[in-house]
């Protein structure tokens, strides 16, 4: 397979699982909206979800206040924004079309549907009533489009490198959603057992769509910050979770390092790093300290990332 | 104006089931076909862009649903003659680029050939694999009247268009079985193992084994991208842009996730010009450095060869009736047009002075571009032509305004007819000659209009030709 054929597989994919976590995200501040919320909370979640999808100081370099209109617009359609869901669409789709004759028929199909029926939601002034729509759109044309990935593609190497773009970004997603919400996560006295943290925890638990997952996984017991690290960090049940998503990207480069018959730096760095999370519980990560674990891990998957764009992307003998 | 489809308001027997056919679509039923339509291509990606066009936004080409049908014994006719021609046109470029001897017995002026842009000096005295210049060519004949069909011109460079030849079939399928069901139609979808057919035949000298093939593009902004990948997919081969493919030590090679891969055969979709920098233009960024001299030094094949543009050339498209004769003894079986060759003084005076009646067009001009119908121009741009032609007679040929033939589009709910031309596919390789019996049919979309060009606002439409 051409280099860059398998690189522009890769971003495809990110661009496709980047609007999904978008959409959800979006989903999670359009219910915080409808729930009467007359704390201070209210606010911090709006810019947490900045945060959370990385965009925070580019959007205060666009505009000056913090508005629930503004945002949604901004995450979605905002032309200022290089990292909307338009774009991420008209990226994954940029991308593809220079590979087209790497997926099926069926699969473009799908990703240049998505991408002119954009344009019917993008027209004239943003209109927030439209929101749940609109998610619901963004979600059902990813779910379609990995289907038909699924039930289409031939099992060679282009499958697994759509599938490292999906689960390098996941992991990627989560990791930063946590970070940013870590301080949530963390034992305070005043408010454990609080109204406020079960808010709380259920947010960030839906922010990765992962609430009803979470209820059925741990049954009627008591909801704690232990257990939601575990589930969101450590869960091999939780399709959102980081080691869920470590686990198939060491599974998809295992794969590739058979197909090729040539062991390479990133799937070795993959697989320690895949062992540390077996080797790993709750409170280990506490200990540790939460956000710096994140942040190690955000680091090691770069370079882990570095290591796979240099064995397959750049096409030179090694 | 011939009419091919009705004679006399009554239909030609070809269109005897088509015509009561398309009378009988109600006009909701038309408009909703027409949406159908629009919607696969638009669904697969069938999309050009027009050249020198600001907006960079994808365009749907126009096309319409009325059919177009060649008999058998047509076909026959165009088939021998675009083939002879192609086998002409390989001679002919073989022979200017070795021994000349076309230019030797004097059936041609040197000066057309050596002071010609598209003659490539680099490629002279070089051994071409099995002597193929050019494989792949698409011929554009026009029609005017019921017996002959006529060359308008050669296209032996990267002629484009065969992937709206077979996905208009494809969409014709979709929407309307019922007619195939009735009409015995030959199938056009065997173009692309043809083609991987003939490309394998044309391995270069230092190819051991299987060659490996790969098509060239510029890449997604070109306005044939789609075809390219189309081609790429159906012949399951490697669809690469320059920066995909490295020379070293002569050998190309392309980028792989297992490293770099030996390529053999190139079909390049790209200029000329713009193949290699370090020997053509070296401004070029989709090119591939050394490519050039790979391909001298027999590692790679290039498809077609640099230089061969010159045969499409207007100015010896007058020639090509003797080009034919020359190499083949053959007299040509498909005529050409009459053309005047304003290099040539006699030519000249008569063209200036019936300009009115001619078209005019520039040499080296392709696309519709830089030409004047005389017949429904201004008077300024007539004689901003007059003295076009008089500082640089050598840039223009003329030719009578013919009347090319007319087949009906459906326009609201009538069919109302509207030119069209004809350009058939022809495949040359190492002792194969492979054409697939159908063809783009061009038309143009304004009333009377004779340029048929996409660029210019042309459609096109699905060709048949009959099994009997």
């Amino acid at each position: 397979m051409l280099s860059r054929t398998a690189e522009n597989l890769y971003w495809t994919a990110r661009y496709i699982e980047r609007a999904d976590s978008i959409a959800r995200l979006l989903e999670v501040a359009y219910r915080i909206h409808l729930i009467p919320n007359t704390t201070e909370g209210y606010q911090n979640e709006w810019e947490s979800i900045l945060a959370a999808a990385g965009i925070k100081h580019n959007y205060l370099n666009t505009y000056s206040e913090i508005t629930k209109n503004k945002i949604e617009y901004y995450l979605l359609f905002d032309p200022n924004n290089n990292s909307s869901v338009k774009a991420c669409i008209e990226n994954a789709r940029n991308n593809l079309k220079m590979v087209r004759t790497a997926v099926t028929l069926e699969v473009w199909n799908a990703v240049n549907t998505w991408y002119h029926e954009l344009s019917n939601f993008d027209k004239g002034k943003y209109d927030s009533k439209n929101l749940p729509q609109i998610l619901d759109w963004i979600k059902r044309q990813v779910n379609l489009i990995k289907g038909t990935i699924n039930n289409t593609q031939l099992l060679n190497d282009g499958f697994d490198f759509i599938y490292l773009g999906i689960f390098y970004e996941r992991a990627d997603f989560t990791a930063r959603i946590i970070d940013v919400k870590y301080y949530i996560l963390l034992p305070s006295s005043s408010y454990v057992g609080t109204q406020v943290d079960n808010f709380q925890w259920s947010i960030m638990l839906r922010s990765v769509s992962a609430y009803r997952g979470f209820k059925w996984a741990y049954g009627n017991s008591q909801i704690d910050y232990k257990k939601i690290i575990d589930f969101l960090i450590l869960s091999n049940m939780c399709p959102r979770s980081i080691f869920y998503a470590v686990d198939k990207i060491q599974y998809h480069l295992g794969r590739l390092t058979q197909f090729y018959k040539s062991d390479n730096a990133a799937n070795r760095n993959v697989k320690i790093i895949h062992k540390g999370f077996v080797n790993s519980n709750a409170e280990q990560i506490i200990d540790f300290g939460l956000h710096e674990f994140l942040t190690k891990f955000i680091d090691d998957m770069s370079t882990t990332y570095s290591d796979l764009e240099e064995v397959y992307f750049l096409g030179t003998d090694r | 104006m011939f009419n091919e489809v009705f004679n006399k308001n009554k239909p030609r027997v070809a269109y005897k089931d088509i015509v009561p056919w398309a009378n009988s679509l109600p006009y909701h039923t038309l408009i909703k076909k027409k949406n159908e339509a629009e919607n696969l291509f638009k669904k697969i990606g069938i999309t050009f862009s027009v050249y020198n066009n600001f907006d960079s936004a994808e365009r749907l080409i126009p096309f319409d649903m009325f059919p177009r049908v060649i008999t058998k014994l047509e076909w026959m006719t165009i088939q021998e003659g675009v083939i002879q021609r192609s086998l002409a046109i390989n001679a002919f470029l073989r022979d200017i680029y070795n021994k000349c001897e076309i230019i030797k017995a004097k059936k041609i002026p040197a000066k057309l050939v050596y002071a010609n842009p598209a003659y490539e000096i680099k490629m002279v005295g070089l051994k071409v694999p099995h002597n193929i210049y050019s494989p792949i060519i698409g011929t554009d004949i026009i029609r005017t009247d019921s017996r002959s069909f006529r060359v308008l011109e050669d296209n032996c460079r990267t002629p484009s268009g065969v992937s709206y030849m077979i996905e208009n079939r494809e969409i014709m399928m979709r929407m309307f079985p019922e007619l195939f069901e009735k009409i015995n139609i030959e199938p056009v979808e065997n173009y692309s193992s043809y083609l991987l057919d003939i490309l394998k035949s044309l391995a270069p000298r230092k190819c051991e084994g299987d060659p490996k093939i790969v098509i060239l593009t510029p890449g997604p902004l070109n306005s044939a991208y789609y075809e390219h990948s189309y081609l790429a997919d159906t012949m399951g081969v490697e669809l690469v842009q320059g920066s995909d493919l490295i020379v070293e030590d002569n050998i190309t090679f392309m980028r792989t996730t297992q490293g770099k891969q030996k390529v053999d055969i190139i079909y390049r979709r790209i200029d000329d010009d713009f193949i290699d920098p370090l020997s053509f233009n070296e401004t070029s960024v989709i090119g591939v450095p050394g490519l050039f001299h790979s391909y001298k030094s027999g590692h790679v094949n290039i498809c077609s060869a640099p230089g061969s543009g010159i045969a499409d050339d207007k100015a010896i498209y007058t020639y090509m009736p003797d080009i034919i004769r020359f190499y083949l003894g053959e007299e040509p079986k498909l005529p050409s047009i009459k053309t005047w060759r304003c290099s040539k003084a006699a030519d000249r005076k008569y063209v200036l002075a019936n300009l009115e009646n001619l078209v005019v067009k520039e040499v080296h001009g392709s696309g519709g571009y830089g030409m004047l119908i005389g017949n429904s121009a201004t008077k300024a741009k007539i004689n901003s032509f007059k003295s076009k032609i008089k500082n640089n007679p050598d840039n223009y040929i003329a030719q009578p305004i013919l009347s090319l033939s007319s087949v009906p589009i459906f326009k609201k709910d009538t069919l109302t007819p509207r030119h069209v031309d004809l350009r058939p596919f022809t495949l040359l390789g190492h002792r194969k000659r492979r054409l697939v019996p159908g063809g783009l049919t061009r038309v143009a979309l304004k009333e009377g209009s004779l340029v048929v060009n996409s660029s210019q606002g042309g459609g096109v439409k699905d060709t048949w030709v009959l099994k009997n």
